[in-house]
This record gives C-alpha cells, structure tokens and sequence, in this order.
C-alpha cells in the first residue's frame, strides 16, 4: 500500500500538472506576481465594499458640494454634480471589470465555437466563414459601435456588452481556427474517427481541450483589452449611461477643459486605475503565454 | 499577381454592397427623418404626410436603397438639418483636416518605429532592446484617449507649448506661409500623441522580423562570404524586414479611424471624428450615415491595398 | 462471396486553381483498384510514397472521400459511410502511422483506451477499468499505467496503446497503416511479432499497408503491389517474392537487403541487372503516362498488369 502511493507521488514529478507549471511560472516572474496579487486585492476591495455603497447615494447631485477638491470628506474630492469622486471609483471600477469580463467571456464563446466549426470542416463552409470574420474584421470598430449604441432604442449595459460583443469575437475565432486547421491534420483527430467517435465530441473532447490553453492566453489579453474599449466608449459618451458609472465616465469629465487643467482629482485616479489594471492583466497574460509555450518558461 | 488582385477586387464588392446595406439598416433604424428636423413645427401634419410620401418615405425599401446609392454615387449625401447645408459640403471641409492628420500620425508613426525597431532587433536582448520592448510594452497596455489627455494637460495646458484645440488661428488668411504653419502646429500635438501609442505594433513586427531573419541560412552565408556587418544588415535583413512594413500602412487605416475618433474629440480638431460624435448628439442623422459609410469605405479600400502590396512583396499570400 | 471486397475503387482529389478557385483538374490518388480479403489472413499492400496504398486504407474505413466505386464488407456495402455510430466502425478498426501523433497528447491512457468502449458499449466505471487494464495487459503494458499521460511512453509503447485501442471493440478487419515505420528498427521486430500472436488469440484479419518489403515478407499471405494509384501485380505472398512477373515488383524484390555479406557482390550485379531491364522494357510495362495497364490473371491467384497482346 505505502509503495503505491509513493509512485503515485513520483508520477507527479513527472508529469506537472497545467495548473503548477502556470504557478512556477508566476512565482519567477515576480512582476506579474505582483500584478496578480494586485487584481485580486482590487477585485476583492471594489466588489467588497461597493456591497455597502449605495449606488443611487453616490450618483445623486448635491448641489451645495461641487468641485470640492480632496479633503477630509471627500478623499478625492467631488465632480460637477457635487458627488463623491472615490465612490464613484470603486463602483466605476467594478462595473469596468464586469463588463470586461462579461464580454470577454461572450467574445471567448463565440470565438471559440465560430473557430473550431471553421477550422474542423474546412472547405466550403471554412471559406464563407472566413469572408464573413474579414467583413467584420474591416469594419473600424470605434465607429461602427458608437453608431450601434446611438440607434438602439431600449439602452442597458446589457445592450451595450452585446453590441461590443458583436464586433470583438473575431480575433478569437481567427486563431481558434488556425490552431483547429493545424490540429486536426494530426492523426489523433482521425483516430477518434475511426473509433466511432461523433463529430461534435472529436470538436468539444479531442480539439478543444488542445487548443485550450491559447485560448485562456488570448482571452487574458483580451479582457484587458477590453477594460480599454470600454472606458474609452464611456469616455466619448457611448459606454455605461450616466446612471451607472464607469471608469470612463469618470474620465470624461475631463472633455471639459476647465475639469482637465484644475481639477485633476476627478479624472487622474481613474485614468491611474485603468492603467494599472491593464498593465496587471497584461503582466499576468504573459506569464501565462510563457507557461504555455515550453519554449519560453522561466521556471 | 493580376490574378490576385482580380479576385481581390471581386471580393470587395460584396464586402462594400454588405456595408453600404447595413449603413443603410442602420439610417432607416435611427430615430426621426430629413423633415422632423427642418420644417416649421406650425406646417399641418397632412401636408408633412404628403411630403413623406413624395419623398417616397413610403416606398418598398429596395427601391429606397437604389435611391440612397444612386444619390451616394454622384456625391450626394443629403441635407445635414442641422448646419442647413448639403452632407457633402460639409464632410468636404473636414474631410481635409482628416486627410492631413492621418498622414502626419502615419509619418511620425513609421519616423519612430523604424529606428526603433531596427535598434531593438538588430541589439536584441541588450539594454537598448530591453528599454524600447518595455516603451512598446506600456505603449501597448495605455488606452490612446487616457495618453492623449495627458499630452494636452502636459504640453497644452500645463506647459503652453501647443494649441489646444482647432486646427488653425482663426482670422489667418489660406494659402500664406503662416497659415500653413499654423495649420502644422495644431496639428502637431494630436498626430504625436496617436503616433507614440499606435507605433508599439510596428516597432515589435519589426523586431521580431530582424531577429527572425538574423537566424536564416542566407544571412549566415553572406556573413560566411565576409560581407560587412552593416552590409548585412542594409542589404540583406533590412530589405527583407521593411518592405511588409510599407504594405501594412492599408490596414493602419483602420487603426488610425478608430484614434482619429478620440483625438479629435479630445484636442477639439474639427475633422470627419469630432463630426461624428457632434452628429451623433446633434441627432443630425444624415451626416452620421454618410460619415459613417465613408469611414468604411477607407477601412475597406486600406485593407484591399494592404493585401495587393503583400502579395507583391511575399508571394505565399497569393496561393491562399 | 470475400470477407472484403473492393471493387473498382477510385479516390481523387479536385485541384483548384484559375479566377475563382474551380477545380481544374484531379489528383487520381487511386484509380480504380480491385481486391478481395480473406479472413484470418494478411493481406499486404505495398508500393513506394505517393503511390495511393494509404488513401485506399483511409477510403475503406472511410476517412477519404470515395470518388467512384464500391467497398464491401461481408457482404454489405459500407461504401462512403461517415456517420460515426455505423455498426462496421465496430468491425474495422485502424492502426496509424506515427504513435507520437495518434495519440491525444492531452488525454491520460484509460482515456484514450477506452474511447471506443465509451461510443459503443455502456459500461460502468468500474467495468471499464477492468476492461482497460485487461487489454494494457493484452498488449503487454503495465496496467498500473492508466493514469499516465501518452508522452510518457517510448514510441514502441505508444503505438502498443495504439493497437489496445484498435482491439477493445474486438473487431473483425484491422487496417494497419505502416504501423512500424516510425519506430527503432529494434522495436519493429518486438511490435511485428506481437501483432502477429494477437492476430491468433483474436481470430483477426489484417490489411496490412507498408513500403517495406521485408516487413511485408515477414508478415503477409497475399500482398497487392501500387503503382501511381493503380495495381501493377498481385498474388500470394510466395509468388510474388519467388516468381515476380511485372518489371517494377521485379526491381521491388531485388532491393531487399540480404544480410549474407558473402553475396554482396552478387546482389550488386543481380540489382543492376534487373535496373537495366527496367529502363529499357519501362515502355512495355506502362502506357503513355507511365500507368499500370489492367490486370491479367497468371495463375487462379497471381495478377500482374500487362499490355493487351497484340
């Protein structure tokens, strides 16, 4: 009994499992440790207390505090409307990271199915596919979701992820495919087939799993992107309404000249939000990348 | 090559009838029509019926979209009811402004990348190399508008050193020297900023171009031969590395429509980005129809001349 | 009535080309090939690269698209079936080329062993197990092994999992496609031989796809000759070896080693000789094209592809 498990223990030696090859790789890089340790302790803050904040409280207009400067009632200050600037960074900063990681996830989905089902059968059905992923991918993605976002009627976040869902799956599915066309040449696809193995398991049980880790890499990349996209649509005016504010509503208080040259505390720390997170997904993405492609580990 | 390029050009035309369709989807769908905007509220309701329907607002909607792309084809847009001028008239002004931010953003772009990159991949893995991947890194992870705004604090604001918005002095006279000048100068700021953040792509390609090419065996045989470092270099990596480079500035057009949005937006520079926005606001839906089709019409012709060039320069394209 | 029976068989591939990607013109892969199986035997198919010998092997289990013509196994059509629960999958099962990449690198062994288990019969976990670890038994690997991953096998291992795959379903017809060409030619022998004691324990038929003569030799009773996607010659394993009647089995036969050092000399004159005959009666041998004509029967069981006399 007791030499059994110490084989079991020595297999584990050998093969490393994903998981610890991911965590040898983070704990070298210390930069993207630090990153990771820096997403959770600020997911972790801004979903904690945006539970006790109230929402309604913090965008309500108090008309006998505005611009008030930072000090002892308000941290950061106050914006035009007399409202708490740092309330609305934490609940700005958590409604960014949800969208982000809402659409990133839909994106990923999409992608990854449109990818898969391109790549695996090929021919025809690749080829039209294809021309359809190159009108969307032509089409500048700015404009088109600015004009989206000002026609549609009934307007909610939820609109607002589908839209930019709907033009940012395509860089997924691209490489989906190229992966799923190079994977599926090997004989092991084939075997599966001449198993009895159902087409739709060889896609979702051989391909998918092989492809997998790109894809958690491309998607990491992906959701900082997107904390970007987002920020700069609310930005110009056509992200999250005014009701709900992100990290771009914040920061487009600064359109106006007057909030840009003397009253930094409304748009600074948003912007300084927006960078450390995407360059905390960043870092982590690519020490991902690293541990997926043995070529390039560090541990 | 011909070959490649006919079947290029083929594959367009649908990319451009799908596009101008869903424009158009799009203007039908937008809220309000050419004479909510620009008759007199007292007019008899009847008699704005009878316009509509002479209008042929009532008409089956193939029959209006032969219209609308009839009236695209020769120029014309429609009326902005807004500015009470035609569409075309208007985008015609800042059209132009457009045009030349584009191109001074392009030239700075490739004026930084290009010395950038060379550096990076032909020092790869030195201190150099390590300072312009981390440039490019930040570069890569900065949102344009949040740099942009802080370039027009810095250097607008705070320092004094550029204009803040517009695109040239007002009162200036067209076509003297000083009006060309100013004309450069507010220009200036804007172009920088998108530059410096939309280089980090091409300063990387061309790293990871150089440092690929350093490792081919032809390079190996001409060091073999005795040839000169720099003439290895000149000769041989850089011809190889720069000329997909060029080919890339079509699809940078994409690029550049999507920044041009932002920056016109933030250093109030009156081209075809800030009409957009102010249209959408505005709800002077004509306007958002034509500029928005035109924008697409650039992305898909840069992307066209993109892929023409690229098979001339790197002939496996032409045999997918 | 064969156990299976090809018949006519011809598999082409378009070659797009022109404006607008229309096929110009084919690849004819195979092109028109007729042959027959008999239980319990091994029947080998060889012919050099490129010749058609595996796109016939994948168009009978039906990996390729069959262009025209008609595959019978006992007694019932199975010509162009791609659906994956037909019962003949259960029946024809395959052995492939290269062990490293036939393999799901991502799936542990009990994974990859059991798969067919899993599309065709309802088994409990358990059961399962106990399946998995009788055939890794069967094909002699440890069965404590099931939990490892396939890149923890050496190559002959691997392509050990590989046949415990194919004869979980315990099928019929096993095709094997140059099953040792990609191992150490010590290993060979060891997997050659291990197929051959299976072949009895589990009253198995083989077709057998190879370049290697010697390992035909060793292993077949008929053996089927391609050239270019057609047949040059075909018979029992004896007349081919002993009495070869087309120019191009001939040169074949000639080019096995012989490891008698003392014959070195000899063999070298004897392959020069037959080279020789080659070129100069190429003409007589093939068309135009350099195609193999039809076959003509020498004997009840030796064909070989000759001109009409005349």
């Amino acid at each position: 009994m007791e030499a059994n498990v110490e084989v079991k223990a020595k297999e584990v030696i050998k093969s490393p499992s994903g998981f610890s090859v991911v965590w040898r790789e983070l704990i070298k890089d210390k930069l993207a440790l630090i990153s990771l340790i820096f997403l959770i302790g600020v997911t972790a803050f801004v979903y904690g207390t945006a539970i006790f904040l109230d929402q309604e409280e913090i965008v309500k207009v108090d008309l006998f505090s505005i611009y008030e400067p930072p000090g002892e009632e308000f941290i950061l200050g106050t914006d035009y409307g007399g409202r708490d600037v740092f309330g609305q960074l934490i609940i700005g900063t958590r409604n960014s990271l949800s969208i982000a990681i809402l659409v990133t996830l839909m994106t990923g989905i999409i992608g990854i199915i449109y990818g898969l089902v391109s790549g695996y059968f090929g021919g025809h059905i690749d080829n039209i596919m294809m021309r359809i992923l190159d009108f969307f991918l032509i089409l500048p993605f700015t404009m088109i979701v600015i004009a989206f976002v000002a026609i549609v009627p009934k307007y909610s976040v939820w609109t607002f992820s589908l839209i930019m869902t709907a033009f940012l799956w395509m860089g997924i599915a691209r490489l989906v495919r190229s992966k799923a066309l190079a994977e599926k040449e090997l004989d092991y696809i084939q075997a599966a087939r001449t198993l009895g193995t159902s087409n739709f398991k060889v896609v979702f049980k051989h391909l998918l799993p092989n492809v997998s880790s790109i894809i958690i890499v491309n998607m990491t990349i992906n959701l900082a992107g997107n904390i970007g996209l987002e920020s700069g649509l609310s930005f110009l005016g056509f992200g999250f309404p005014e009701s709900t504010p992100s990290l771009g509503t914040l920061l487009s208080y600064a359109r106006n000249p007057q909030t840009l040259e003397f009253r930094w505390w409304i748009w600074v720390p948003a912007s300084l939000m927006i960078l450390l997170l995407m360059l905390a997904v960043n870092n982590v993405g690519t020490a991902l990348r690293r541990a997926v492609d043995a070529r390039q580990r560090r541990g | 090559m011909w070959k490649f390029s006919v079947r290029r050009i083929l594959i367009m035309i649908p990319q451009l009838f799908v596009l101008s369709l869903l424009i158009f989807v799009l203007a039908k769908m937008m809220p309000g029509d050419a004479l909510s905007g620009q008759i007199d509220p007292n007019i008899d309701p009847a008699r704005i019926e009878e316009l509509r329907i002479e209008m042929g607002w009532y008409d089956p909607w193939h029959e209006q979209y032969a219209r609308w792309v009839g009236g695209v084809m020769q120029g014309d847009f429609g009326m902005s009811f807004r500015f009470k001028m035609p569409v075309t008239e208007l985008i015609g002004q800042r059209i132009v402004n457009s045009f030349w931010l584009s191109v001074a953003t392009l030239i700075l772009t490739y004026l930084i990348a290009i010395p950038l990159g060379i550096t990076s991949g032909r020092y790869n893995d030195t201190f150099r190399d390590q300072l312009i991947t981390g440039y490019s890194y930040v570069g890569f992870a900065t949102p344009l508008f949040i740099f942009a705004l802080v370039m027009l604090w810095v250097f607008g604001f705070q320092l004094q050193w550029f204009p803040t918005s517009g695109s040239v002095e007002p009162g200036m006279e067209p076509g003297t020297f000083d009006y060309f000048m100013s004309k450069f100068y507010h220009l200036l700021l804007p172009a920088l900023s998108m530059a410096l953040i939309t280089t980090f792509n091409t300063i990387l390609y061309l790293r990871n171009e150089i440092i690929d090419t350093k490792q081919k065996d032809f390079i190996l045989l001409a060091r073999s031969k005795g040839a000169s470092e720099s003439r290895v270099y000149n000769q041989h990596i850089f011809r190889n590395s720069l000329l997909p480079i060029a080919a890339f500035f079509g699809f940078e057009i994409t690029g550049l429509i999507g920044g041009s949005i932002f920056i016109e937006n933030i250093f109030g520079y009156p081209g075809m980005g800030q009409l957009l926005i102010e249209s959408i606001s505005l709800r002077d839906f004509s306007v958002v129809t034509a500029t928005t089709l035109l924008f697409g019409i650039a992305s898909i012709l840069g992307a066209l001349i993109s892929d023409i060039i690229l098979s001339l320069v790197d002939p496996r394209i032409r045999i997918k | 009535m064969g156990f299976l029976k090809i018949e006519d068989l011809k598999v082409h591939f378009p070659i797009k080309g022109g404006l607008f990607g229309r096929t110009i013109d084919h690849v004819r892969a195979v092109d028109g090939v007729s042959f027959t199986l008999e239980k319990g035997k091994t029947y080998g198919l060889v012919g050099e690269s490129g010749s058609g010998k595996s796109t016939t092997g994948r168009a009978i289990i039906g990996l390729n698209h069959v262009t025209s013509g008609k595959v019978y196994f006992e007694d019932k059509e199975i010509t162009g079936v791609t659906k994956a629960k037909s019962d003949f999958r259960k029946d024809i099962q395959m052995i492939f080329q290269d062990p490293y990449s036939s393999l799901n690198p991502k799936k542990r062994v009990i994974d990859l062993v059991a798969e067919p288990l899993r599309n065709f019969e309802k088994l409990s976990r358990k059961e399962e197990r106990i399946r998995v670890q009788e055939l890794l038994e069967l094909v002699g690997l440890n069965p404590e092994s099931i939990l490892k991953y396939p890149h923890e096998f050496s190559g002959g291992q691997r392509q050990r999992i590989g046949i415990a795959r194919a004869v979980a379903l315990k099928p019929k017809l096993i095709i094997a496609d140059e099953p040792v060409s990609a191992l150490d030619v010590s290993v060979q022998a060891q997997v050659l031989n291990f197929m051959k004691e299976i072949q009895d324990e589990l009253d198995l038929t083989y077709m057998f796809i190879s370049h290697d003569l010697g390992v035909i030799k060793h292993m077949c009773d008929h053996i089927g000759i391609m050239y270019k996607g057609r047949y040059v010659e075909e018979g029992t394993a004896k007349e081919i070896f002993d009495n070869p009647q087309h120019i191009y089995t001939k040169r074949l036969v000639a080019a096995i080693p012989d490891i008698d050092p003392r014959k070195r000399e000899e063999m070298k004159q004897f392959r020069a000789e037959v080279n020789s005959e080659y070129e100069q009666s190429y003409n007589d041998y093939f068309n135009e094209e350099g195609l193999a004509y039809g076959l003509k029967p020498i004997t009840d069981t030796h064909l070989v592809a000759l001109p009409e006399k005349g």
